[in-house]
């Protein structure tokens, strides 16, 4: 018989001297920080954190950490723009002229002040580049009125300007750093590669270190002088998919979890931890296309109005999970303009009936078209589209899955080609004007080839709300665009999604922004520091 | 002129080789613009897609403005000058971003395939020559468990076992979130550590590291348990075995000599294919375990329609098969005679 003794010993001494390594291993979580360091699992969507450059979530989350902006919002107030390096400002009552006095004595991470040429520069440059956050400013001219005021005067009225300000994307860079390193205010600026390495801003962190696929590494501003109080040497926010985030979050490996769907939260120890979920200001919705050459089932108003009335809401918010809520207009609950929770659609199972009928449709049934590979806050298209498909069919409306990838499906979106498309709007700064795409001939409203011939009363109740510059009456006009947009528009607002954030109890003022998701200079620890 | 026939053969092989690499971005490119796709809807936000100035500066930059044959030849002239193009993922020169994720699939590649054929290879050859009795049924159980167990299932559930219920294993990543990298050398965390005397670095990435490793073992071991066994039973039964035994020749002389020898091609085929797939990216277990290496990084340039990371890719995967078939085949001359270069 052959001896097989050595070999087997072999293996399994080298399979023992593995297992005990890794046993040994796991005790080793790490060295080298000194003072208390705070990790945050997310789902990256991070290109860059250059802030002229990103606009992905990752993105204005860590540039918010380390650059300011002219104005801010304070916690997940979203209503009233607050001082950031800029201590107030002024809009002009033809909504034209924005003025903004800086805030004395704030200085950028190396100790040089604050100054208008800073600001100057740091908003030419996000015009000029031409990048994603570009469209930001389009219209707007930039312009130093003294050393210590800025002045942004646009072309048409711009009541929403000081909301766009918060957004990180505009945030204040130090021009001589920036400029020393390849910046320019035109699209040959080379600076994007020393801002990933190196920070250039006055925000309470600086940047240490960055993978855009794994991890970045924020430290402390040592020379930060605003408002905000960084309670931790470093932020650690890693690229964590949702699944591995709940079971760090719960070991302790990290103390704050942003991805966590309502069926994952569900199963957290709450005792250990602080859930704290909330609608997100994301509008997943529904739109039907109006061109006659796409579909003309779902050109037909009646139709519109069949499938407006077949939809079981609260069915899709059982889909959605705890904390998601139903939209009563695309402008979501959180921001002006939007329409209380008494007006929401709700289900009409004979009325539907009733205009199917009066449509007449037959033929062919139309696609609904969806990004099936895509998950938003845990929500799943693939499953809303098959609850919105059944839903249909109880009303007796067939429509056909059309599921595709969402890199290849975002083409016949953006090219108007769905018959029945399935997507999401998040806001780029929290003002109604943003929702003017849905407004015929509007942004999405081309998507739906949807024109303002199609609509006058609708386009007309747009046209109003975009002129107005007083607030209260901005808000009340924006409700009627929204009220007539869902009487006779192509758009169905079907849920706001739920948002969950999971912190270690020891963590404090982790509230959920829309716009920069947490404020990392306002996260603290439990118990003072 | 070469007159070794071992260096002519090689030279040989390089030249195909090259023409195979130029084979391989021509498919690349082809297939990703076959995608019904457009990179910059798939990369420009709303807002930005909707602005003509913005997207011509978009193409411009990627060389999306030019036509497809013209790209195609840039990459190749481009190529020749080891630039592989910029990432529209990461805005980083696709060389860079490979330089980061290789070196994380690589550590965990190693360790698997070194772990795979100790443990395979041994068990194959006990499942063989215990054929028929408990040690040959166990050993076969195993390897039909690791061959069918999906790979992403035994991830996750050894993750929350071995790390979240009894702590044996640390959390996701390639290092704790408090320790820095050891100073880049290789780009392997645990080499370089070593190689900068950090203990403490070392031993937190090599505890990282065993969990995907042993996960990603599982399948291999199975793999080659079930092949080193069918192998190593054919071999046994050959006339030369009996003759050796015969002969009187110790069992283990029998078994290392003759055996396993003459079974190590078809072995070291698997062999060199499993490390092929492991290094070609195992991206659901690098998802579960946040492992910042190959699998991931071409995960997420297919989602972005990201061509010039997408290409890197395709072109460190074909790279990496022709090294290893190219290994393979010098192995099987220094293993077997007969299949010799002269």
């Amino acid at each position: 018989m052959f001896g097989a003794s050595r070999p087997v010993a072999l293996v399994a001494a080298a399979a023992a001297v593995a297992l005990a390594v890794a046993a040994c291993g796991s005790g080793a979580s790490g060295g080298g920080g000194s003072g208390p360091t705070l990790v945050i699992d997310s789902t990256f969507d991070l290109k860059t954190v250059d802030p002229g450059r990103e606009y992905e979530l990752t993105g204005q989350m860590l540039t918010h950490g380390m650059y300011e902006t002219l104005l801010t919002f304070t916690g997940d107030d979203l209503t009233t723009p607050a001082p950031g390096l800029a201590s107030s400002y002024e809009l002009s009552p033809d909504a034209k002229t924005l003025t903004l006095p800086l805030a004395q004595g704030r200085v950028f991470s190396d100790g040089s002040p604050v100054t208008a040429d800073d600001v100057v520069f740091s908003l030419q440059r996000v015009s000029g580049m031409k990048g994603n956050p570009s469209f930001l400013l389009d219209g707007v001219t930039v312009a130093k009125a003294d050393d210590t005021t800025v002045v942004l005067t646009s072309a048409e009225p711009n009541a929403a300007l000081p909301f766009i300000l918060p957004n990180p994307a505009l945030s204040v860079v130090n021009s001589k750093v920036v400029t020393a390193n390849g910046g320019t205010t035109d699209d040959k600026d080379g600076a994007e590669k020393f801002l990933n390495t190196t920070s250039a801003g006055s925000g309470p962190y600086t940047l240490k270190s960055l993978d855009v696929a794994s991890q970045a590494v924020l430290t402390k501003n040592a020379a930060y002088n605003g408002p905000a109080k960084p309670a931790y040497d470093n932020i650690v926010i890693r690229n964590v998919q949702a699944a591995t985030q709940a079971l760090n979050v719960q070991k302790g490996d990290s103390q704050v979890a942003l991805d966590l769907s309502g069926d994952q939260v569900s199963g957290l120890d709450q005792g250990e931890l602080t859930v704290t979920s909330g609608a997100s200001a994301y509008t997943i919705f529904l739109f039907l296309n109006q061109g006659a050459d796409i579909s003309t089932t779902t050109s037909n108003a009646q139709y519109v109005s069949a499938v407006k009335k077949a939809i079981d809401y609260p069915g899709l918010l059982q889909v959605a999970g705890t904390g998601s809520v139903q939209p009563a207009s695309m402008i979501p609950t959180m921001i002006a303009g939007s329409l209380p929770a008494a007006e929401v659609p709700k289900p009409d199972p004979a009325g539907a009936a009733a205009a199917l009928a009066a449509s007449g449709v037959s033929g062919q049934p139309p696609k609904l078209a969806y990004p099936s590979d895509f998950t938003l806050l845990g929500l799943s298209f693939q499953t809303l589209a098959e609850r919105l498909q059944s839903q249909l069919a109880a009303a007796g409306i067939t429509v056909e899955l059309a599921p595709a990838p969402v890199a290849t499906e975002l083409d016949n979106y953006r090219n108007g080609k769905e018959e029945i498309g399935l997507w999401y709007w998040g806001p780029d700064f929290p003002d109604p004007s943003n929702y003017l795409a849905f407004a015929p001939d509007g942004l999405i409203g081309k998507r739906a080839n949807w024109p303002a011939s199609a609509a006058p009363d609708i386009d007309s109740a747009a046209k109003a709300a975009a002129a107005a510059v007083d607030p209260a009456e901005r808000a009340g006009l924006y409700q009627e665009f929204q009220r007539s947009l869902n009487a006779g528009g192509p758009f169905i607002p079907l849920v706001q999604p739920a948002t969950n954030v999971v912190t270690a109890k020891s963590v404090t003022g982790a509230a959920y922004n829309p716009i920069w998701t947490l404020d990392l200079g306002s996260v603290g620890v439990a118990g003072g520091q | 002129m070469v007159s070794s026939p071992l260096v002519r053969y090689l030279l040989r092989r390089l030249g195909v080789s090259a023409l195979l690499i130029v084979g391989v971005t021509l498919v690349t490119f082809v297939l990703t613009n076959l995608v019904p796709g457009d990179p910059v809807a798939a990369n420009l936000g709303q807002r930005a897609a909707e602005n003509a100035e913005t997207v011509a500066a978009y193409r411009a930059h990627y060389g999306l403005d030019r036509p497809l044959p013209v790209q195609y030849a840039t990459y190749l002239g481009n190529l020749l000058q080891g630039d592989l193009g910029e990432s529209q993922q990461t805005h980083r020169p696709v060389l860079v971003d490979l330089q980061s994720a290789v070196p994380a699939t690589l550590e965990i590649a190693i360790g698997a395939i070194v772990l795979s054929v100790l443990i395979g290879v041994g068990f194959g050859v006990v499942a063989a020559v215990r054929r028929g009795r408990l040690a040959d049924s166990a050993l076969r159980l195993v390897s039909l468990v690791g061959i069918s167990v999906p790979t992403f299932w035994l991830a996750l559930v050894a993750f929350y076992v071995f790390s979240f219920q009894l702590d044996l294993a640390p959390g996701s990543g390639r290092l704790a979130p408090a320790t820095t990298p050891p100073p880049h050398v290789t780009g392997l965390y645990t080499l370089d550590a070593l190689l900068a005397g950090e203990w403490e670095t070392f031993g937190d990435a090599l505890a990282h590291l065993m969990l995907p490793t042993l996960v990603l073992t599982l399948y291999t071991v199975g793999l080659l348990t079930r092949f080193t066994r069918s192998a190593v039973l054919e071999v046994l039964e050959q006339d030369y075995v009996r003759s050796a035994r015969a002969k009187g020749l110790p069992g283990r002389t029998v078994l290392f000599r003759y055996v396993l020898r003459a079974a190590m091609v078809p072995i070291l085929t698997v062999v060199g294919l499993a490390f092929g797939a492991l290094l070609s990216g195992t991206v659901l277990v690098e998802e579960i375990f946040s492992w910042p290496g190959v699998g991931s990084y071409a995960y997420q340039a297919a989602s972005h329609l990201d061509l010039p990371a997408v290409m890197g890719v395709g072109l460190f995967v074909g790279i990496v098969y022709l090294v290893i078939n190219l290994i393979v085949d010098l192995l099987y001359g220094a293993i077997d005679p007969r299949v010799r270069v002269t």
